[in-house]
């Protein structure tokens, strides 16, 4: 199995490039809890309206911190050369794309793991780690499919920053809807909800499968 | 130096060629003439010819340029994607230029069906804007286009925009029915005021013939724009090439 | 009578902006052909100056 071999070796690679960045895994962990935060002050949360607005706080703030974490990596490379030299490498560039998803779905994950239990001290609600960590992992697979793929594409562009939400975004309605729905039909129950679950696991196959298959239209030189 | 020559040479032939023989093409005289007069009859036959509806009154004949307009501007991201999708297959910069052309309509085409439906939703449902799975796939279709337009601008000329330009359009075709589907299943929660959208059961004959020859209209002027950007388009892309050999 | 208002704006609106989009699209279609014009004499002089 060299594909997987690969898609380690170049995991493993950024892992390590990343560990010795630690700022980064702060300041992205600190950002989604003031998202949090401001989400409080914004909607002046009671007791009556919590379980309607929770679900939207934590989203919110977990689809913003995706979108600083995403592209770091590939933009990073691009910025010291090493793409190049990489897409030099006889590498499938499914491998690539595969290992660099992996990379900021780990990464979003260690943001997301530690702003759970304070989002569920902040906002007193329930943590319901077992059925909220399918949604999670889900949600951000999505997030992380589509924006893996574009984060390549805007950091080839001066303004990356700017141009991977507004690309990203429209994208990923369907990731977004479903996992705030699916987060709050676990904290009040709601009878004949639509199969969300089912919708993200559509959404994620379908695009992680286009993605695999156009990234190196991408990458290419 | 004599290789430079000719290779200026070829260039030079290329260039001379669509700048000056098309200064008047025959399609597009042909399609603005045809469009100019499709305008005349609709609008003859929006104000005039079209009975005024019982219940919307005369609000209701903004639909016959909303509808034409939304359905364009939405089948223009098929002819986005299929643009991109023959680019990444044959590799030719022709193709490109359609996807661009493409987009930019829609990107028109969909801000009249936003506007005009934004001023008939005020007149019939009483509100500016409403949740609606339609309205709200419409708005997020609007937003991928200023995405596709805004990479390519920032990405410039070049063949990696191209390839970006395709990815994106396949990736925002696709995505579109699940959007819908999405916001469809999250509003069936929420129950509005029911939306008689597309509740026309019996259209009477003039009206389905006004909505008709509305529709041709906006296909013929679309035909227009589209022939006037690809040219625009292939003529950038022309000017580009050649500073570029000069430089 | 308040619908005829808005079909009034609403008409307007669209035309309005169809025929500044038209004249937009014409601008460019200008700005490109004189641009080209421009770019095809230096390609014609630096030829020149080459041979």
């Amino acid at each position: 199995m060299i594909f997987f071999e690969q898609v380690i070796a170049i995991l493993w690679k950024d892992i390590r490039y990343e560990l010795r960045s630690k700022q980064m895994w702060a300041g992205m962990g600190l950002f989604a809890l003031l998202v949090l935060v401001i989400f409080n002050f914004a909607f002046d949360l009671r007791v009556d309206n919590r379980a309607a607005v929770a679900p939207g706080a934590l989203w919110v703030s977990f689809v913003f911190a995706s979108m600083l974490g995403l592209g770091r990596t590939i933009a990073a490379e691009r910025e010291k050369g090493s793409m190049d030299r990489l897409l030099l490498c006889p590498v499938d560039r499914k491998a690539i794309y595969l290992a660099k998803l992996l990379g900021n779905m780990l990464f979003i994950g260690v943001v997301e793991i530690v702003a759970l239990p304070i989002f569920a001290a902040l906002f007193n609600v329930p943590l319901l780690l077992g059925p909220l960590l399918p949604i999670v992992l889900l949600g951000t697979l999505g997030i992380a499919a589509v924006g893996t793929l574009f984060s390549a594409m805007a950091a080839a562009t001066r303004a990356r920053e700017l141009l991977l939400p507004i690309l990203v975004f429209p994208l990923i309605v369907p990731i977004v809807i479903a996992a705030v729905r699916a987060t709050g039909t676990l904290m009040v129950p709601v009878s004949n909800e639509p199969p969300w679950l089912g919708l993200m696991v559509a959404f994620d196959v379908i695009f992680l499968s286009i993605s695999m298959l156009t990234f190196q239209y991408i990458v290419e030189e | 130096m004599a290789l430079a020559r000719q290779d200026t040479n070829v260039k030079r032939r290329d260039a001379s060629g669509p700048g000056q023989a098309e200064r008047f093409p025959i399609v597009s005289m042909v399609l603005l003439a045809l469009t100019f007069i499709g305008m005349m009859i609709s609008i003859w036959m929006i104000f005039l010819y079209a009975p005024t509806d019982a219940i919307e009154g005369d609000a209701q004949r903004i639909f016959y340029f909303h509808l034409p307009s939304a359905i364009i501007g939405m089948l223009s991201l098929g002819i986005v994607a299929l643009g991109g999708i023959v680019y990444l297959w044959k590799k030719d910069e022709r193709w490109d230029w359609v996807a661009r052309a493409a987009a930019e309509l829609g990107t028109v085409f969909l801000t009249f069906a936003l506007i005009t439906g934004s001023i008939w939703g005020r007149t019939t449902w009483g509100t500016w804007w409403t949740w609606d799975a339609r309205l709200t796939t419409t708005l997020i279709l609007w937003f991928i286009y200023i995405g596709y337009l805004m990479l390519r601008s920032y990405m410039g000329r070049t063949p990696a925009s191209a390839r970006a330009g395709a990815v994106l359009a396949i990736i925002g075709l696709i995505d579109v029915p699940i959007i819908y589907e999405s916001v469809n299943w999250w509003r069936t929660l929420h129950p509005q005021a029911v939306l008689p959208l597309g509740s026309s059961p019996q259209l009477p004959l003039e009206m389905l013939l006004t909505l008709v020859v509305a529709f041709i209209t906006f296909t013929l002027l679309f035909s227009f724009l589209m022939v006037q950007l690809y040219q625009l388009e292939k003529m950038q892309t022309l000017a580009q090439q050649l500073r570029a050999s000069v430089e | 009578m308040q619908g005829l208002t808005y079909l009034v704006v609403a008409y307007v609106i669209v035309w309005v902006g169809l025929l500044a989009y038209l004249g937009v699209v014409m601008l460019r279609i200008r700005g490109v052909r004189t641009e080209l014009a421009a770019v095809k004499e230096l390609v014609r002089e630096q030829q020149e100056k080459r041979s």
